[in-house]
């Protein structure tokens, strides 16, 4: 038989049962549409991890240096570290490997009482070197940043973040006031460009900056960094770099050999790779749920294409009769089931759309569809058809056309 | 056209008891000749119209059809044989539901080399005077009208062969007069038909009488002289 003549022919036959042809592209519908809108979803919401992730560390070609043994839990603070990491360690780095660009170096607190006027309120204060603005891609949106030479006068100058500015200075134009940290008295020199939601979902914007040899010598009284970020000349050369990181702190910390590292080494690009990896187990599992569903939309059609073989042992008969070969007619029902299967297919992914459409509106997530999907969607539909619609198919095949044609 | 040597048929029954259909039958069927074949029920007529039909196969014996054995062919080769060289004519004349007339009648076209042709299928419908029925459904027409259906649909492959199970076996007498007419213009035409029959009138237009029983062939009588001999077919054409 020819192929078209066997597709125009499932065609005919599907078009005659709407009913029972609807009920066996459900599953497919069902599976393919979770498969597609599940994917869709994962795709976006790993997209808006990573977002999420780099406006907290700034840039990938970065590795962070902290202070201590093992991982910090949270965010580092002058409370929670050991002050084994020195100024003078991250001038040693500076000057002595020629990978490194340049480094930022950071002195936190959190909770520090501030005032202005009659305004009291607590937030954190990071004392940053002036470059932590760069590598962290940040920016005024009002006012200016803080200078090198600021820096180097201990300059009581400071930079609102944008949820700061809107408590203190409600309605009010913070630049060029004067606001009490602690008890030291700082100007109000700029305020920072919004930095959205961390990887927790809290606020990024909630900070004082000031300059970090302001802090040191002026504010917090500590001569050890809460976190240094370390920029490389070459993204790639990480690995390279973290070791000799780690060797030159080693030898100016007078470790031996038997002695852990007294700070902690992170790579960035290590932890996003995780986290990818990580939004990629999800996408498994949801593909697993999908497959299930497939599962499901499989043997119904296969019960229902069952049902529809034994009501058609006529057709069948008078089929055979009239010269269908045992292969013409498990063509032909297979070509039903996969034609079944594809529409379920498609259908799903017609409704998936339209949901995402729907979601992309109410959610605003940047919800896009991944074309990889659209084709597994397809590949997984015929699959489907064939799988669960062969064994029906085999047994119209080998009803005997004598018995069909006399019943 | 048929030759049938020493052809056996048994069946095994549900309750594991054997039955001969056929017991080493053999018969000669010429071209050009009208045949009917006549037995109790359970004396193996149908059985041999469903070897003869490609529909069945002997357990041993050979069948030549147009001189190819076709009593070892495969499943596919069979129903190659069935779409183009053997046209069904059935008792319940076994026309697809659901399904007009034209497209019944192109049925075959489908399983057979080359295309579907629409026009061949209304030039048919239009021979067996139903060109007006083309459109219709198959449970729209009369038992008549449908086993016209189903001649045309035997003849749309142009078959040398036409077997017929009892054709008149569900209709009245007009309708059974109609599709004998044209068996016999069929005949005329240098088809060979070979007819399962209980009626004796029915039996009356063949002029070639196979009597079965039990398996065994009774008796084999020349009833009236072949008009449509193959000696003087080439002159009548």
């Amino acid at each position: 038989m020819k192929l078209a003549a066997g597709i125009a022919l499932a065609f005919r036959s599907i078009a005659r049962r709407r009913l029972r042809t609807l009920l066996m592209m459900l599953g497919v519908t069902v599976g393919i549409g979770s498969l597609t809108l599940l994917n869709a979803v994962g795709e976006a919401s790993k997209k808006e991890s990573m977002k999420r992730f780099k406006n907290m560390i700034g840039t990938f070609d970065t590795i962070i240096l902290r202070p201590g043994a093992g991982r910090t839990r949270g965010m580092v603070s002058l409370t929670n570290v050991p002050g084994t990491l020195k100024f003078e360690d991250a001038q040693a780095i500076a000057t002595n490997l020629p990978g490194v660009k340049q480094i930022a170096n950071l002195q936190n607190a959190f909770d520090i009482d501030i005032k202005y006027r009659d305004h009291a309120d607590s937030t954190a204060v990071f004392g940053v070197s002036p470059n932590w603005f760069e590598l962290r891609g940040d920016d005024a949106s009002n006012g200016s940043l803080f200078s090198e030479q600021q820096d180097s006068d201990l300059a009581r100058v400071a930079v609102l973040g944008a949820d700061v500015e809107s408590r203190l200075f409600p309605g009010e134009n913070a630049i060029g006031k004067t606001i009490r940290i602690g008890d030291v008295p700082f100007q109000v020199q700029g305020i920072l460009k919004s930095r959205g939601a961390g990887p927790g979902g809290g606020s990024l914007d909630d900070l004082i900056l000031i300059p970090i040899g302001t802090a040191a010598k002026r504010l917090f009284n500590r001569d050890y960094l809460t976190m240094m970020i370390v920029q490389l000349k070459d993204a790639d050369a990480a690995d390279a770099n973290v070791l000799a990181i780690t060797n030159l702190l080693r030898e100016r910390h007078h470790l031996t050999a038997t002695q852990l590292d007294d700070f902690t080494i992170t790579n960035p690009r290590a932890i996003a790779a995780q986290v990818t990896k990580m939004n990629s187990t999800l996408a498994k599992t949801l593909k697993g749920v999908a497959i299930l569903a497939m599962f499901l939309g499989g043997v119904v059609i296969m019960a229902l294409m069952l049902i529809g073989v034994s009501e058609r042992r006529k057709e069948i008969g008078v089929r055979r009769g009239v010269g269908a070969s045992r292969g013409d007619v498990l063509w032909q029902f297979a070509t039903e089931a996969t034609l079944i299967s594809c529409a379920g297919g498609f259908l799903g992914v017609a409704l998936a759309l339209v949901g995402l459409g729907a979601a992309a509106r109410l959610a605003s997530l940047p919800l896009q569809l991944n074309w990889d999907v659209l084709g597994i969607s397809i590949a997984l539909s015929i699959a489907t058809g064939l799988i669960f619609g062969i064994y029906p198919a085999w047994k119209a095949a080998h009803i005997d056309p004598i018995a069909a044609l006399r019943a | 056209m048929i030759e049938m040597s020493r052809i056996s048929k048994t069946y095994t029954r549900g309750g594991g008891s054997v039955v001969h259909a056929l017991r080493e039958i053999s018969f000669t069927v010429e071209d050009r000749e009208f045949v009917a074949v006549r037995g109790a029920s359970g004396s193996g007529k149908s059985t041999l119209l469903n070897i003869l039909g490609c529909l069945d196969v002997p357990n041993s014996g050979a069948y030549l059809l147009a001189n190819e054995d076709v009593s070892r062919h495969s499943d596919r080769n069979l129903s190659r044989v069935r779409a183009e060289r053997i046209g069904f004519i059935f008792q319940s004349f076994n026309l697809l539901p659901g399904t007009t007339a034209r497209e019944n009648v192109e049925l075959p076209m489908v399983y057979a080399r080359g295309r579907v042709h629409r026009k061949k299928a209304l030039e048919l419908l239009e021979r067996v005077g139903l060109q007006d029925r083309a459109n219709h459904f198959a449970n729209e027409l009369s038992g008549g009208q449908q086993q016209r259906v189903a001649i045309a649909r035997a003849l749309v492959n142009d078959p040398p062969l036409i077997l017929a199970d009892e054709p008149t076996g569900n209709l009245d007498s007009t309708s059974s007069g109609e599709v004998m007419d044209i068996l016999t213009q069929l005949h005329k035409e240098g088809r060979t038909i070979v007819l399962v029959t209980h009626d004796n009138a029915v039996a009356s237009y063949a002029h070639r009488e196979v009597t079965l029983h039990d398996g065994i062939l009774l008796s084999d009588v020349r009833i009236t002289p072949n008009e449509i001999a193959p000696a003087n077919c080439e002159a009548a054409s």
